[in-house]
């Protein structure tokens, strides 16, 4: 049994120099920054622990929460607790900002970060549907340079990123909702804090009157990884929202995701559940 | 073992430890400082009884690595309370409310209390309900330590 005790860890003070060690096979470590995952998975066993970390959670280059005209810059490192209470986040990407307010309790959001979520990669990961509606992009760095990928694309299946071992999440690139859109957040778990969602989803859309003008619905523990419903977002755009097409909404959304039966929940209430949360977007998008 | 040298000011004093990188910083201040206040509960961060406050926000310390504690972090434990006038002010309420029971989850719990009155000196219950959502507690149902954390708010210093 090894323990956290043996393993090293290196504390590179800039970007550069931790790119520098995960260039080279010999220099290279797991990275961690809030390390809510890790710790708990190299106790418990559930991941091997590696000869050495590097810690990422001091390095400048990946804090900070910037904007530009049409984008929000988030910083690999930003924490839950600095999303949640960011001026930016809160009016540019609202369902973030409620996301990362749900996850695990004060003492889990203060060092938790953006990018250990999404490395994390776990299909109960709380952010991904709120990243994926922006259609936004992240940006990963190795010592030969940058290199951009859609988010929708760099999710490759149950626990796995599109990363190379010498790369690093720097940072996300996520495009603000525009004016008259609304998005919003919603996940079902046992209890509002410190629990593992059955289900969780995000919308961001816009409506005219009744009629549906444009409807982007992710939803998270639902597959192996986060997902978007594009056949129905296609369905649902042009369509008058009344009692009628909520039924089929519902029916849809249930029979299109494949979920699993676990020890949090089941695949049949997982799939209604889905259902009646987009339900519920799709009242919120044309409430007055 | 490869060892790092980092130095703290613990509950207001200077404190220098000699430590393997990856080692909890609740085992550091249990063990290395004997400070015991702090508890390991789950030691996966759910239950929150190893909270400190690391440069005034509640963390659970099971989950840091005391290497990632940076130089110059003011660390405050349950040990450090009594030494702030909101500190002696919490465990006068929480005694007169009785809000603690078998007492496992308090050194987390009224950290947690301490850190949303030192932010919001005057939180609604939903707020103060949610600044205590990663504190357990099997025995009180809460109640109490709601209705303490009212009666600290009315007598915060500077809240008159």
């Amino acid at each position: 049994m090894k323990f956290l005790e043996d393993m090293d860890c290196a504390f590179p003070k800039n970007l550069q120099e931790a790119l520098k060690l995960m260039a080279d096979e010999k220099s290279r470590g797991r990275p961690i920054a809030g390390g809510t995952d890790l710790m708990v998975q190299w106790s418990s066993g559930v991941l091997p622990m590696p000869e050495r970390a590097i810690d990422l959670s001091g390095l400048p280059e990946l804090k900070g929460v910037s904007e530009n005209t049409d984008s929000v810059v988030i910083g690999a490192a930003v924490t839950h607790a600095e999303m949640r209470r960011s001026p930016i986040v809160q009016v540019h990407l609202p369902s973030l900002a409620q996301a990362a307010a749900t996850i695990g309790g004060a003492q889990i959001q203060a060092r938790g970060t953006i990018a250990g979520s999404v490395a994390n990669a776990s299909p109960a990961g709380d952010l991904g549907p709120s990243l994926l509606i922006t259609n936004g992009r992240v940006v990963v760095a190795s010592k030969a340079g940058e290199r951009e990928i859609e988010l929708a694309k760099f999710f490759l299946g149950y626990r796995k990123i599109d990363l190379q071992p010498d790369e690093l999440i720097v940072r996300f690139i996520l495009p603000k909702i525009h004016a008259g859109c609304r998005e919003s957040f919603r996940k079902l778990g046992p209890r509002a804090a410190q629990a593992i969602s059955k289900v969780m989803g995000s919308y961001r859309g816009s409506a005219k009157g009744k009629e549906v003008k444009d409807f982007a619905v992710a939803l998270g523990s639902v597959a192996p990884i986060p997902i978007r419903l594009p056949e129905f977002e296609q369905w649902i755009v042009g369509k008058e929202i009344g009692k009628k097409v909520l039924d089929e909404a519902e029916q849809r959304v249930a029979a299109m995701i494949k979920p699993i039966d676990d020890i949090r929940s089941t695949a049949e209430y997982r799939q209604w559940v889905s259902g009646r949360i987009v339900r519920g977007f799709l009242e919120e998008l044309v409430a007055e | 073992m490869k060892t790092i040298t980092r130095i703290w000011k613990v509950n207001g004093e200077e404190k220098t430890v000699k430590v393997p990188p990856m080692r909890r910083l609740l085992d550091v201040l249990r063990e290395d400082l004997g400070l015991k206040g702090a508890k390991e509960g789950c030691g996966e961060g759910e239950c929150g009884t190893c909270t400190v406050l690391i440069n005034g926000a509640p963390m659970v310390s099971c989950l840091i690595p005391a290497g990632q504690v940076r130089d110059g972090t003011e660390i405050m434990t349950v040990e450090g309370l009594e030494k702030t006038e909101g500190g002696r002010l919490l465990q006068e309420v929480y005694a007169d409310k009785g809000s603690a029971q078998c007492g496992f989850c308090i050194p987390g719990m009224i950290l947690s209390s301490y850190a949303l009155l030192s932010r919001n000196p005057n939180p609604d219950e939903a707020a103060i309900r949610e600044a205590h959502a990663g504190n357990l507690c099997r025995c009180t149902g809460y109640q109490k330590i709601v209705e303490a954390v009212q009666a600290a708010a009315r007598k915060w210093p500077g809240n008159k």
